[in-house]
């Protein structure tokens, strides 16, 4: 066989897988466009012209941009503490992926038990006679970021871990012994050489928090609608599918808006590490 | 000071909700209420004793097995291709195959309804193993290509220049050679494919289900502690997955960079 045909021959598996996912993604945006054949906004205006779907959109946004920053407050200090540990790193590296690999299904439903009426949380509460009566600590915003911080947290660790694991510890032991304060040496040395994982970490969690549907919808409930279980409920109960495929348009187009710009500054950042290392 | 704090409570954070699923699942009680009211077997009786979720869980276990090894072959075939033959945009490949990575996951569900609608293949099991290997392909990819940039071409061709047909250089140089990256693809995919649930759930129908996408339907329903037994059988048979993973190629293979 020559040279060509054997790589096409080994390419043909995973190019059909890719090619059929591009076939869905062009039906997907055909049918959110084309009405009786013709080109037609008509599913977009009707999204951006109603006023509750606008604040849906926002919602969407709002609640992504939350659990991304709840995730990065947390995932940053413990990322730093498990690549500095001296003792057993792999109990608490089992601590963060057990728990990432267990269904989201499992954990968001983990959570509906401890904050439940009858759950952990209340039950505490009202044997202690700190309240009368049990708490409304889900089917609200809380309740929907809080269990989405939880289910991604590992993502935004594991893409800090795998980049601070890789920075000599030395290094910042040299900048303090230089003369850097703790906090001058954080700045200049760990943070800017740890900020390609942040970047990664970020833009997962960010993807991971849009286009949600299982924990928005156990935690929140179906009055706190954001665009993924919009999506749901249009297909699976009103089976309206170009206008599911319109909203999925959207949601993909406003992700995209948000990581693309990420991941290009992820790319120069680590080019000019990489540079900066070599020279 | 505070960063060991915050950490400490993250880890201990992170397994908590799973803790508590386990825990409750051994209630006596009809409802489901933490902390438990009794201790009791009843709900994995039930589990075990009914038909119907046997049957999904079969589904699930089946579907992530064939995807599993779909996706490994069709990873190991693509890697080879980039990295032996060091084909001209091999890292454009690359990108393409991780694509999948990059979209929102509700958007890739509706993705997956056009493309299966398409095909005819909208509530069939043969549609869900085209979708899982979709998504299962980044997971492989990435273990399968980084060993064999570790592997040595010269000891294929020390193999042939002493006789060995492709084939056998194939089989007894060039393939135990990867077989970490494989055993490691074919474990990482099967544990995402039998998990996930929100592209899943588009897909199902009444001809096919999953057992994540029952537990999802069975919690947005009803309070049935049935579901913690089911969940607790989900997180025993994760753990297993992870132990596993953890002989063959240790836990820090996932924090890794190659």
């Amino acid at each position: 066989m020559s040279r060509p045909l054997r790589i096409a021959v080994l390419l043909l598996p995973s190019a059909i897988l890719m090619g059929v996912f591009l076939f869905g993604l062009v039906r997907l945006i055909g049918s959110s466009l084309l009405i009786e054949g013709r080109l037609d906004f008509a599913y977009y205006d009707a999204i951006l012209s109603r006023a509750d779907y606008v604040a849906m959109l926002g919602r969407t946004l709002r609640t992504a941009a939350m659990t991304t920053f709840v995730c990065l407050v947390l995932g940053f200090p413990t990322a730093y503490f498990v690549a500095r540990y001296r003792g057993n790193r792999n109990f608490l590296l089992l601590l963060i992926i057990f728990p990432w690999l267990v269904s989201i299904v499992v954990r968001s439903y983990g959570w509906v038990v401890i904050l439940g009426p009858r759950g952990l949380i209340n039950s505490l509460l009202t044997w202690s006679g700190l309240a009368a009566r049990p708490l409304k600590l889900m089917y609200n915003d809380f309740g929907v970021i809080l269990g989405l911080a939880h289910v991604l947290l590992p993502f935004m660790i594991i893409a800090i871990l795998s980049v601070m694991m890789q920075i000599p510890r030395n290094l910042e032991e040299a900048s303090m012994s230089l003369g850097g304060r703790p906090g001058y040496s954080f700045r200049t040395v760990l943070l800017p050489l740890s900020l390609p994982g942040v970047l990664t970490g970020i833009t997962l969690v960010y993807l991971m928090a849009t286009g949600a549907i299982v924990t928005p919808l156990l935690l929140g409930g179906l009055g706190n609608t954001m665009l993924g279980t919009e999506i749901f409920q249009e297909v699976m109960h009103f089976f309206d599918y170009p206008k599911a495929a319109a909203l999925a348009t959207v949601l993909l187009v406003t992700a995209l808006a948000v990581v693309l710009p990420i991941q290009i500054l992820e790319r120069w950042l680590a080019r000019r590490l990489s540079d900066g290392g070599a020279a | 000071m505070i960063t060991r704090y915050i950490a400490i409570a993250v880890l201990l954070f992170l397994p908590l909700p799973i803790v508590i699923v386990v825990l409750s699942s051994f209630t006596a009680a009809g409802y489901l209420s933490f902390p438990i009211k009794g201790l009791s077997l009843r709900w994995y009786a039930e589990f075990l004793g009914s038909a119907d979720w046997l049957r999904v869980l079969g589904v699930s276990a089946l579907l992530a097995l064939i995807g599993a090894c779909v996706s490994t072959a069709a990873s190991f075939a693509a890697a080879w291709a980039v990295v032996r033959h060091n084909m001209r945009f091999g890292t454009t490949y690359e990108t393409l195959l991780l694509t999948p990575l990059i979209f929102p996951h509700a958007a890739i569900g509706v993705i997956m309804i056009m493309t299966l609608s398409g095909l005819g293949w909208l509530g069939t099991f043969s549609g869900l193993v085209l979708v899982h290997c979709i998504l299962t392909i980044p997971y492989a990819y990435r273990p399968i290509v980084a060993a064999l940039r570790k592997a040595d071409p010269a000891l294929e061709e020390a193999a042939q220049s002493l006789g060995a047909r492709p084939w056998r250089t194939f089989w007894l140089v060039s393939l135990p050679a990867v077989r970490p990256g494989l055993v490691t693809s074919l474990l990482f995919s099967f544990i995402i494919s039998f998990d996930e649930v929100t592209v899943t759930l588009f897909l199902v129908g009444p001809f096919v289900m999953t057992l994540p996408v029952q537990v999802f339907s069975e919690v947005l329903e009803s309070a049935s502690p049935i579901i913690a037994a089911v969940s607790a059988a989900l997180v025993l048979f994760t753990s297993l997955m992870v132990f596993i993973l953890d002989r063959v190629i240790g836990i820090q293979f996932f924090v890794e960079r190659d």
